[in-house]
């Protein structure tokens, strides 16, 4: 059971009438880990969340959580997972206490104490109404009921998105404390790079509705290089797989992938930080975007 | 689900019930004071209602106490559908709308389970009103002297009120989650209910139990729904192959203009000549309950295959 990957994906598809809400994707992620899933907006983290938590149907392709179809083996399923959706539903009539009561009498197993401790140390009082909480404590309940279940895969869909920088790192404490405690299986999606650094140790970066790159973290800062070269520098030099460049009239940077140590003088090598690497390749899956910046540059015509 | 059902709807519930009630109370008292007002007006055993002041006083009070007899009807009508509905659209409307289905569908019950116990819940909410109101609107039309079988009262008195509440439930609860906002589907369900009880109450329902011929009688028997009367061939009890119920009444109209006038005498003869004779085609009182329970056969197959459609559309 536990080689089995967390959550696996392949050639997942999943198209909105014309537009495609993810395309082709496939990846494996193995358990205990925690990963970010980072790409501009659009290009289908939602999505893949929802297709993992069974909200949504594929159109084409598979996705197993451990192993298990999550709509066809729904019951097997469902009290392994969690699922925190982007704008965290809650029943705004509720009282704090009527949510935990919720989340009881609806999961096989519920870690009531626990519960109540983490809202007892936020300070959120049981007896108020849901509707009546600030959104930082509206997402600590949303939270609480994902984590009173003890999930195996805890699917968390901009956890922090609309939060105060403490909320977010509160949030963030009670999240890594109980992750930790248990080694569940995090996918998180983030716009906030930057943020996930500290926290996560794998990487699943979408762009354009594809995959663009899905491994571990240390591994991804260690093989890739940014590269500065003057005027006379120009082609991605051996041994190299360029994943983007930006070309000025003095100087080019590129960020590349490398399979073997770079040696060529004309090119200075330092490493890049993660949000270079990740914006690298959002900028990569994006064809359009790119090629209309390219042909714009060429009408100016700058000499 | 069955807890959160209850305890997301229960302010609906509450409402639900004050109205069910106060329409009660309003029931009762207009009943009870039409009634004695008839009771009354009996009494005085006046032989013609202008025969003097003390009868003329009690017939008006009977007209005036019995000025609500009709707005009773429509209420009786209106009310299991409007029940139903309210009960049944925002059931998974509001869900989707808050995105509380979300929350639902990854705690560790199946989505049909989810699905399943809120239709529980809000179906014998419904069902349970709607029950409460058989014997109230029962005694009512017995006290406004409605016959039972004819016009809006069959709608309103027996089971079959029950059957209405249950197949507008159905029908709100499966247009809530195809449209998923509660409102408009709520406005398509009211349309959709009240075009699906005409057509069944005009075409379906005189033949959920065979009717029944009496012949001879001009009149029918009293109470009874007339279905179809007139003259028809003597050898038969329904018009002739090629003919209406029509055709017959204006051969003998025409023998009878012809033989010298609109008196009952020639209609006699005509009806000899032409060889005719006066049938009923009626569905009697004692057909009442088997009517009902038949009507609320096909309402409650109706109900069942909406939501089995509903458990489908959710599972997709």
């Amino acid at each position: 059971m536990s080689n089995l990957p967390a959550l696996e994906a392949g050639g997942l598809t999943k198209r909105y009438g014309r537009t495609w809400g993810l395309r082709d994707c496939t990846f494996s992620l193995p358990a205990g880990r925690i990963a970010a899933l980072v790409g501009p907006n659009g290009a289908g983290k939602s999505t893949l969340l929802l297709l993992a938590a069974g909200i949504l149907r594929p159109t084409e392709g598979s996705v197993n959580v451990f192993g298990l179809d999550p709509i066809a083996e729904a019951a097997q399923v469902l009290p392994r997972i969690a699922y925190l959706d982007q704008e965290r539903p809650l029943y705004r009539s509720f009282r704090v206490e009527e949510m935990l009561h919720y989340g009881r009498s609806l999961n096989t197993y519920w870690d009531d104490a626990a519960s109540r401790e983490h809202l007892s140390v936020l300070n959120i009082p049981l007896d108020a109404r849901v509707g009546q909480l600030s959104v930082g404590q509206q997402a600590q309940v949303a939270l609480t009921l994902c984590l009173a279940k003890r999930p195996e895969l805890l699917l968390l869909d901009e956890p922090v998105v609309a939060l105060d920088p403490l909320a977010r790192e509160r949030l963030m404490q009670v999240l890594m404390r109980t992750v930790a405690e248990h080694g569940t299986t995090v996918l998180l999606s983030s716009h906030a790079v930057a943020d996930l650094t500290t926290v996560c140790d794998y990487l699943i970066v979408l762009s354009g509705s594809r995959v663009a790159l899905a491994d571990d973290l240390e591994y991804v800062l260690a093989s890739h290089r940014l590269l500065t070269g003057g005027a006379d520098a120009f082609d991605a030099p051996r041994g190299t797989v360029l994943i983007a460049a930006s070309h000025g009239t003095r100087q080019h940077d590129l960020l590349v992938r490398v399979e073997e140590p770079v040696s060529d003088p004309a090119w200075r090598v330092s490493e890049p930080t993660l949000e270079e690497v990740v914006l690298a390749y959002m900028k990569a899956g994006e064809p359009k975007l790119s090629a209309a910046i390219a042909n714009s540059a060429k009408k100016d015509g700058s000499p | 689900m069955i807890w959160a059902t209850w305890r997301m709807s229960r302010p609906l519930y509450i409402v639900l019930l004050t109205l069910a009630a106060a329409v009660g109370v309003w029931l009762v008292i207009t009943g009870a004071r039409q009634e004695s007002a008839w009771t009354a007006f009996t009494a005085l055993h006046c032989s013609q209602p202008g025969s003097n002041s003390a009868c003329m006083n009690m017939a008006s009070r009977y007209y005036s106490a019995s000025q609500f007899s009709t707005a009773g009807v429509w209420i009786g009508v209106a009310l299991p559908g409007l029940l139903g509905l309210v009960l049944g659209t925002p059931l998974v409307a509001i869900e989707f709308d808050q995105r509380t289905n979300r929350l639902g569908w990854t705690q560790s019950i199946t989505r049909t389970k989810w699905l399943g116990q809120k239709l529980l819940v809000s179906g014998s909410v419904a069902v349970v009103f709607s029950a409460a109101l058989v014997p109230v609107l029962w005694w009512w039309t017995r006290a406004v002297q409605r016959p039972h079988m004819v016009n809006f009262d069959f709608d309103v008195s027996g089971v079959v009120i029950i059957a209405y509440a249950l197949f507008a439930f159905a029908l709100g609860a499966l247009l809530g989650t195809l449209m998923k906002r509660a409102g408009y589907a709520f406005a398509v369900g009211v349309a959709v209910f009240a075009v699906s009880r005409f057509l069944e109450r005009s075409y379906v329902r005189v033949r959920l139990v065979p009717t029944t011929f009496t012949r001879g009688v001009i009149v029918a028997p009293s109470n009874a729904w007339v279905v179809n009367e007139g003259y028809v061939p003597l050898d038969r009890s329904t018009p002739g192959p090629g003919l209406t119920w029509q055709s017959g009444n204006e051969a003998i109209t025409r023998c009878a203009a012809r033989a010298g006038g609109i008196e009952s005498k020639s209609y006699i003869k005509c009806a000899k000549t032409l060889k005719l004779h006066w049938i009923n085609e009626i569905q009697p009182a004692s057909h009442f309950w088997s009517l009902q329970w038949a009507e609320v056969g096909v309402f409650v197959a109706v109900s069942a295959a909406l939501l089995t459609l509903t458990v489908l559309t959710i599972r997709r």
